[in-house]
C-alpha cells in the first residue's frame, strides 16, 4: 500500500508535465488539424535555449522566460516556414512535415550542443520531503511543477472562455467559414496556435528538464505520452488532455513501479490501441454527427 | 447601395454565373428567387468573399470589394448568412453573437446586441445556452443576429428558409423586412421558395442557370404566370 501511495505520488509531476505537452498537441490540433510530432523537438530546443541562459546568468526564473520567448518564436518559424507552405500543397504531407522539423531540431541541437547528456539543476529542492518519519517522493520542485501547469492551465482556459482573443481561436478551430464571415482573420489564429503551443511546449520542456536530462532524444519518450493523453482526452479538449495528461502520468508511475519502466511507454499504446477500439472520439471529444 | 456589374464566377471549367448584374437598394429586400442550382448560393458567396470572380466587380456605396476576403468585406458592411444557418453548436447564443462584431468598439457592439434582443427576444432569453441547444428557427434568428452585430450596411440572406416550417420563415423574413425599412438596410435575399420571398421582398430576381432572365417589383413577378411556370415551378 505504501508502494502504491508513493508511485501514485511520484507520476502527479510527470503527469502535469504529459498534461502541458498533450496541451500544446491540442492547441494545434484544434486549429491546424495536424498533429505536430515536432512538439517535443520544440519543446527540446528551447530546453537547451534555457540550460544556456541558466549557465550564463544563474537565474532559473530567466532561463524559463527565455524558453517560453523562445518557443513562442520557434513555433511560429516552423509554422510559417514549414507548415504553411506545405499545407497549401498538400495536407497530408504536413504531418510528415512536423516529424522533419523534429529530426531537423535534433541534429541542429546537436551541433550546437553536442550530443551528450546534460543535467538541468532544480531552482528549488527536489529531494524527497521528510515527513511523519519517512521520506516521500515528492519534493518542493514537484510542489512548484504543479503550480506553474495549474496557473498556465487557468491561465489558458480564461483565455479561451473570457477574452475576444480566445473567442476568435475557439470559432475558428470550430468553423473556420463562419469565422472569417464574422470578420476573424483567421489565418493570423492558426498562426497563433502555434505560437502558443510552442510556449506552452517551451515550460514544459524546463519543467521536465531537472527530473531527466537533456539531449536531443531525451524528451521522445514524453512524445508517446502526451500523444497517448492528446488522443485518449479526444484531440479537440484542452480538459481532455489536462485530464489525461495527469492520467498517462500516474499509470506509467504505477506500470514502472510494480514491474518496470521499460514497460511504461508498451502500456500507453495498448491504451491508446484500446481508446481507439473502444471510443474513437476520446472521453472527453464529442461525437460529431451533431454538427447539422 | 450594394452593386454588382457584369459578374461572372466558373467552378474549375463550369460557368456557375454568367454576367450578372443586380443593385440592392437601402431599406428595402431585394429577392433573389430561381431553382437548385441556378447559381443563387455562387452569388451570394461570390459577394461576401467566399468564392473568387473570373469578371466583373462588387461595390457598396462605390467601394470596390471584388476579390477581396471575407474578413475584410464584412468589416466593410456587407454580410452574409450562409446557407444552413451557420451557427456554432458549441459556442453559447451570446458568444455566436459575440463573434460577430468582435473588431468593433465595445459601444458599438453593445447596441448592436440591444437592437439584435429587441429584434429576437428569444436570443436575450437563451443567451447563455449552447447553440445546439436552439430549434430550427431560433438558431436561424441566432445566424442573421450574428451577421447583425457586425453592424452591416448590407445583408445577404442566403436560404433562410432552408427545413424551417413556413410560418416560422415569414416570421423571421418580415422581422427582417421591417428592420430594413427603419434601419435603412439593404437586404439581398436568395430563396428557392419563391412565394414566401416575393411576400417580403420589393424586387425580384429570377435566376436561372446563372443568368438574370426577369428584374421587376415583387408584385410583376409574382403575377407573372408564364414566368412562374418557366422557371419557378409552380
Amino acid at each position: 500500500m505504501t508502494n502504491f501511495i508513493d508511485y501514485l505520488l511520484g507520476g502527479i509531476t510527470s503527469g502535469a508535465i504529459i498534461a502541458l505537452m498533450a496541451l500544446a498537441l491540442v492547441l494545434i490540433w484544434r486549429s491546424t488539424r495536424v498533429v505536430n510530432f515536432a512538439q517535443v523537438g520544440q519543446a527540446m530546443f528551447t530546453t537547451y535555449v534555457a540550460l544556456s541562459v541558466r549557465d550564463v546568468t544563474g537565474s532559473w526564473l530567466l532561463a524559463l522566460i527565455v524558453a517560453i520567448v523562445a518557443g513562442a518564436i520557434l513555433g511560429m518559424i516552423v509554422h510559417l516556414l514549414v507548415i504553411r507552405p506545405v499545407a497549401r500543397a498538400d495536407t497530408s504531407g504536413v504531418i510528415i512535415a512536423t516529424f522533419g522539423v523534429l529530426i531537423a531540431l535534433q541534429a541542429l541541437a546537436g551541433m550546437i550542443w553536442g550530443g551528450d547528456s546534460r543535467g538541468f539543476p532544480a531552482p528549488v529542492d527536489n529531494a524527497g520531503i521528510e515527513f511523519a518519519g519517512r521520506i516521500w517522493p515528492f519534493s518542493v520542485y514537484d510542489v512548484l511543477v504543479i503550480v506553474v501547469t495549474a496557473l498556465l492551465v487557468i491561465g489558458l482556459t480564461i483565455m479561451f472562455t473570457r477574452t475576444n482573443l480566445g473567442l476568435s481561436m475557439r470559432a475558428s478551430a470550430f468553423n473556420p467559414e463562419v469565422a472569417r464571415l464574422s470578420g476573424v482573420r483567421v489565418s493570423r489564429m492558426l498562426a497563433f496556435g502555434w505560437v502558443l503551443a510552442g510556449m506552452v511546449g517551451a515550460v514544459a520542456g524546463v519543467l521536465i528538464a531537472p527530473s531527466a536530462t537533456v539531449s536531443p532524444n531525451s524528451f521522445d519518450i514524453l512524445l508517446v505520452f502526451a500523444f497517448t493523453a492528446a488522443v485518449i482526452g479526444g484531440l479537440d479538449s484542452l480538459v481532455g488532455a489536462v485530464a489525461l495528461g495527469v492520467g498517462t502520468g500516474l499509470v506509467i508511475s504505477l506500470v514502472s513501479g510494480f514491474s518496470d519502466s521499460s514497460n511504461a511507454p508498451v502500456v500507453a499504446l495498448v491504451l491508446l490501441a484500446l481508446n481507439l477500439l473502444l471510443k474513437p472520439d476520446g472521453v472527453f471529444g464529442h461525437h460529431k454527427a451533431r454538427t447539422v | 447601395m450594394l452593386t454588382v456589374t457584369d459578374l461572372s464566377v466558373n467552378y474549375g471549367p463550369v460557368r456557375a454565373l454568367t454576367s450578372v448584374s443586380l443593385t440592392v437598394p437601402p431599406g428595402s429586400v431585394t429577392a433573389v428567387i430561381g431553382a437548385n442550382g441556378a447559381g443563387k448560393s455562387t452569388l451570394m458567396r461570390t459577394i461576401a468573399g467566399l468564392e473568387k470572380p473570373a469578371a466583373g466587380s462588387i461595390t457598396l456605396n462605390g467601394e470596390d470589394l471584388t476579390g477581396s476576403r471575407p474578413e475584410d468585406i464584412v468589416r466593410t458592411g456587407v454580410a452574409l448568412v450562409p446557407e444552413g444557418r451557420s451557427t456554432i453548436p458549441d459556442l453559447t447564443v451570446e458568444e455566436n453573437l459575440r463573434l460577430g462584431g468582435l473588431w468593433r468598439s465595445k459601444a458599438r457592439r453593445n447596441a448592436s446586441e440591444d437592437r439584435v434582443f429587441r429584434l429576437f427576444p428569444v436570443l436575450a432569453e437563451r443567451r447563455s445556452l449552447r447553440a445546439d441547444t436552439l430549434s430550427g428557427g431560433e438558431r436561424q434568428q441566432l445566424a442573421i443576429g450574428r451577421a447583425l452585430m457586425a453592424g452591416p450596411q448590407c445583408l445577404l440572406l442566403d436560404e433562410p428558409s432552408l427545413g424551417l416550417a413556413p410560418k416560422i420563415v415569414t416570421q423571421i423574413l418580415e422581422l427582417v423586412s421591417q428592420l430594413a425599412r427603419e434601419t435603412n438596410l439593404a437586404v439581398l435575399l436568395v430563396e428557392q421558395n419563391a412565394v414566401t420571398a416575393l411576400r417580403v421582398a420589393h424586387t425580384g430576381i429570377v435566376l436561372h442557370l446563372g443568368e438574370i432572365v426577369k428584374v421587376g417589383s415583387a408584385e410583376d413577378i409574382r403575377s407573372d404566370e408564364e414566368l412562374r411556370h418557366a422557371y419557378l415551378g409552380y
